[in-house]
């Protein structure tokens, strides 16, 4: 009889033996898919994107690691960590970014960290929606835009301008709430919308690249102005959620009867159930409430480029961007010439005619310091 | 939990082979490598300012922090939850001590299982479960309007959010070494008082808190240093502004792009925390000293 011993290194050779092989065929062309999404996108990406995509090339495999946490989610380490190895020469094991934004890490697209988008390494670039493309480094292949969600059995008519919207908000305190700009976009699109009314709704002003300490000074306190004359209206005179679901969920138990937020959040909400179907959504028509386009990033010291970027040609594909208007209350990320005729007729509610946008980096840096600094601060409890 | 406070002086004293320090080296060198080497680090890094390309000594960036209004809003805010519930978990937990300490039965069991029952549950969910709870049109409010009690004021969002998360995450382990404390306290000195005609006050006051003072700093200085550093509780139940250390770190970090600033106010918080680990380490060497 063997003793125990003998028993567990054989069965640790034995296991070692297993594993080996098995892993190194899988690594060979593995991609590996790195998202901080919400759960929404995250299970969409698992479950219709990855099997779809790995039917189509056999010989490819999607491994998705969900990095979700606070505040700008775990993604920020992870290309922390690609910039490192990218320096080092090193293997960043990460192939794809869902979800990222391209001007991070600091100095990265200069060093060459991330891959050039065009035509030779992604046939379908010339789709992609020139609203969404801020740099060639980053790929929008979805977008989102918030809107204002509200309980039609205590909102009669709801309002349709900034400042309708105002107006509401004074007349009626407590009853709307937004959350913290840093801690998720529907409350972040929100004060955009501020910064966009104290600059005579011009989003043109604000540019990737024409960010300055002086201009931020001059563009922003209009802002901070607006917002904190409204503090003293919102719900608990001033209280600010730490998130989109937080924000949704104050809408659901009756505690607010107005809310920014995400349309597909909210669509899919609605959807499921978990929001009351007395929840109506409703756009602002002076100026629209900032979108989104969510971008893929993919380091160019990726093991798997190439897979990588079959991978992004992908989500490009008509079918994919079906999915994320029919299963994912998202927008496309191509141009909408570019869906079949009937989707177009069907969703031409919803489709915007211009998705304001407000750039990432240095502005929204300053504007959430900005907000944290002159707005949130400014409560009175008694 | 109970070597924390039991007197190990009366363990036999192990010879020293060298094999003992052998077993130690692992302990040493991880505490080395993931807590000074790093916290020696961002010293150097906080305290060097770059001078034309070359790194100086400066205290600029403590200036910085100790000029700016928010960071010390949040500072003073952070030692204000975390002496607040400090205060409110002995006040609630050495009741329930006593309690379970000289009762027996079923009951007592029973209570002691349902308070050390958060242990098992991740502070992420207490929070979203608190916000169902205590949150507006939660279950409380639910309870009190039924009772015809009007006029609740949900916490949440409030500076007193975070305090009542952090509360009933820290129950359990505060609970189990007071009780552990408790175990100690033999009953002939209990008695003795007895018979000389002391009330329970007083044996409270004279016999079983002086026996207990070990364990009662032990236990609050742990939750110090735990709610010091908390993140999830303030980040999804307190206010936007004030921010707990934790949440106004990760923000500065992740969001603001200023990792130098972030290491300062992780000195600072480090600062604060030492002050507890200090009394903490010090009251284990006299509990050693005393046993031995």
């Amino acid at each position: 009889m063997i003793n125990r011993r003998q028993l567990l290194v054989s069965g640790a050779a034995l296991g070692a033996l297993g594993v080996l092989p098995v892993r190194s065929a899988f690594a060979a062309d593995r991609i590996d898919v790195f998202t901080s999404s919400d759960s929404n996108v995250s299970d969409w990406i698992a479950n219709s994107v990855k099997p779809a995509f790995e039917a189509a090339n056999p010989d490819l495999t999607i491994n998705i690691v969900i990095t979700r946490g606070a505040g700008g989610g775990g993604l920020a380490a992870i290309a922390d960590r690609a910039f490192a190895a990218f320096q080092q020469k090193a293997d960043p094991q990460v192939d794809f970014f869902e979800g990222f934004n391209e001007l991070n890490p600091k100095g990265a697209i200069e060093a060459g960290l991330w891959t050039k988008f065009d035509e030779s390494n992604l046939p379908s670039y010339g789709k992609v929606n020139k609203l969404g493309i801020e740099t060639a480094y980053g790929l929008p292949y979805r977008g989102s835009q918030v809107l204002l969600a509200y309980d039609s059995t205590k909102v009669k008519e709801a309002p349709t301008t900034w400042e309708a919207l105002t107006a509401w908000i004074k007349a009626n305190p407590g009853q709307f709430i937004y959350n913290r700009p840093d801690k998720g976009g529907s409350g972040q699109n929100f004060v955009k919308r501020a910064i966009h009314e104290a600059n005579g709704r011009d989003p043109s002003l604000f540019t990737v690249a024409n960010f300055s300490k002086e201009s931020a000074d001059k563009m922003l306190p209009g802002a901070w102005k607006i917002l904190s004359d409204l503090a003293p209206s919102l719900y608990d005179n001033g209280a600010y959620t730490a998130g989109n679901t937080p924000t949704l969920q104050l809408l659901a138990n009756g505690a607010v009867s107005m809310v920014p937020a995400w349309s597909d959040q909210a669509l899919q909400g609605l959807a499921q159930g978990v929001l009351p179907p007395t929840i109506k959504l409703v756009q602002l028509q002076d100026l629209a409430l900032c979108g989104g386009f969510t971008h893929v990033t993919i380091p160019t010291n990726a093991a798997h480029q190439a897979g990588a970027l079959k991978f992004a040609e992908f989500l490009l594909s008509e079918a994919v961007q079906t999915s994320v208007l029919k299963d994912l209350g998202g927008f496309p990320g191509v141009d909408w010439s570019n869906l079949p005729a009937d989707l177009r007729t069907q969703y031409a509610d919803v489709i915007p005619a211009s998705i304001p946008t407000f750039p990432s980096g240095d502005w929204e840096t300053a504007m959430v310091d900005g907000w944290y600094r002159n707005v949130a601060p400014n409560v009175n409890r008694g | 939990m109970t070597s924390l406070s039991a007197p190990l002086g009366r363990q036999k004293r192990a010879r020293r082979f060298p094999v003992g320090l052998l077993l130690v080296a692992a302990p040493v060198i991880l505490v080395v490598a993931l807590v000074i080497y790093p916290i020696l680090s961002s010293l150097s890094t906080t305290l060097n300012v770059d001078v034309a390309g070359a790194g100086r000594f400066s205290l600029a960036n403590y200036a910085r922090f100790f000029s700016d209004d928010q960071s010390l809003r949040n500072l003073r805010f952070t030692a204000w939850f975390t002496t607040t519930t400090v205060a409110l978990l002995f006040l609630v937990c050495l009741p329930l001590a006593l309690y379970l300490r000289f009762s027996f039965g079923r009951l007592p069991a029973f209570v002691q299982a349902i308070a050390t029952f958060p242990l098992f549950v991740p502070g992420i969910i207490v929070a979203y479960a608190l916000i169902r709870f205590i949150g507006p049109n939660g279950t409380l409010q639910s309870l009190l309007d039924a009772a015809g009690l009007h006029g609740y004021r949900t916490p949440y969002l409030t500076t007193w959010g975070p305090v009542i998360g952090l509360l009933w995450e820290g129950i359990p382990l505060t609970l189990l070494v007071l009780v552990s404390g408790l175990s100690q306290v033999p009953q002939a000195a209990i008695d003795a008082a007895r018979d000389v005609g002391a009330g329970p006050l007083r044996i409270l006051v004279f016999i079983i808190l002086p026996l207990i003072r070990n364990s009662i700093i032990v236990a609050l200085s742990l939750e110090f240093l735990r709610i010091f550093g908390a993140f999830t509780q303030p980040y999804l139940l307190g206010p936007a502004s004030p921010e707990s250390m934790g949440v106004y770190m990760q923000r500065t970090f992740g969001d603001l792009q200023d990792p130098v600033q972030a290491a300062t106010q992780a000195m600072i918080t480090f600062l604060c925390c030492s002050v507890a680990g200090v009394i903490y380490v010090r009251t284990i060497i006299a509990n050693r000293r005393a046993g031995r």
